[in-house]
């Protein structure tokens, strides 16, 4: 059972790192012609339109992680320890936290992003895409290192 | 209750006062509740490990999250006047420097 939930906190990872990239390229690099290319076709995303999407895939994710950060926090934590792994410990702290935090945005960053949205809220908008976008990159990453560490032979 | 008029006041505070909150929650030890993993039980407050460790980070969440609610719904009842001189930029300024303030906290992690 963990092991799926596990999966789909990783699939779940995956939708929310491809929307909230997109979304954060489109708002820092928008595209100003026409887009012929991938990158141009990317950076042409409407970015509202991802919203919603990264509100509940925010939130799901988390809620998965929470479901089975008890699972590392007896099978995980407690090895890593135990061989001075200090590093990717101290890396998933900072996980722990990060993702709390964004969680903590997330009601700002669904309201500057309504309709109707201000030029005044332009550089609000971007700063709280910028910031959500880096924590989940960070807890993408620190997850998918803890979670294949032996091949990293750390 | 809050309106349409007060809801950017609420967020901002709301991001600002959740972020300060929970570093403080966290430094402090603050959780509104414990959960024991290997017990798979939960105790009302701090509680120290008992059978394994002790968790506390879900009872850092609802400290942070329920004391930061109440202060913006507060807050959105202020003044409208008071309300526009609110720089929304808070609602991102404040959740980057308590980022900053766990990468100082947890530095001994990284400096070994």
């Amino acid at each position: 059972m963990i092991v799926a939930l596990l999966i789909l906190h990783g699939l779940l990872a995956v939708a929310l790192l491809g929307a909230i990239t997109h979304q954060t390229i489109s708002v820092w690099a928008p595209m100003r012609g026409a887009a012929g290319s991938f990158v141009g076709r990317m950076r042409a995303v409407p970015a509202k339109s991802y919203v919603n999407a990264i509100v509940v895939l925010y939130a799901l994710t988390a809620l998965l992680g929470g479901i089975i950060y008890p699972t590392y926090r007896l099978s995980v934590r407690i090895v890593l320890e135990q061989m001075q792994l200090y590093v990717p410990n101290g890396a998933f702290e900072l996980k722990e936290h990060f993702v709390a935090l964004g969680l903590g945005v997330l009601p700002a960053y669904w309201y500057f992003w309504r309709e109707p949205q201000t030029a005044e809220h332009t550089r609000t908008r971007a700063v709280l895409t910028a910031l959500l976008a880096f924590i989940v990159w960070w807890g993408f990453l620190v997850g998918h290192v803890l979670n294949n560490i032996r091949g990293f032979d750390l | 209750m809050i309106t349409a008029r007060s809801l950017p006041t609420f967020v901002v505070t709301f991001a600002v006062a959740y972020a300060i909150f929970y570093v403080l929650s966290v430094e402090y030890n603050l959780a509104l509740f414990t959960y024991h993993p290997a017990l798979e039980e939960f105790g009302f407050l701090v509680e120290q490990a008992k059978d394994g460790p002790a968790m506390y980070w879900y009872g850092w969440l609802a400290t942070s999250a329920i004391s930061a609610f109440v202060l913006a719904a507060l807050t959105s009842w202020l003044p409208e006047g008071w309300a526009k001189r609110l720089w929304p930029g808070w609602s991102w300024a404040a959740p980057v420097s308590v980022m900053f303030v766990f990468v100082y906290i947890l530095r001994r992690f990284f400096l070994r």
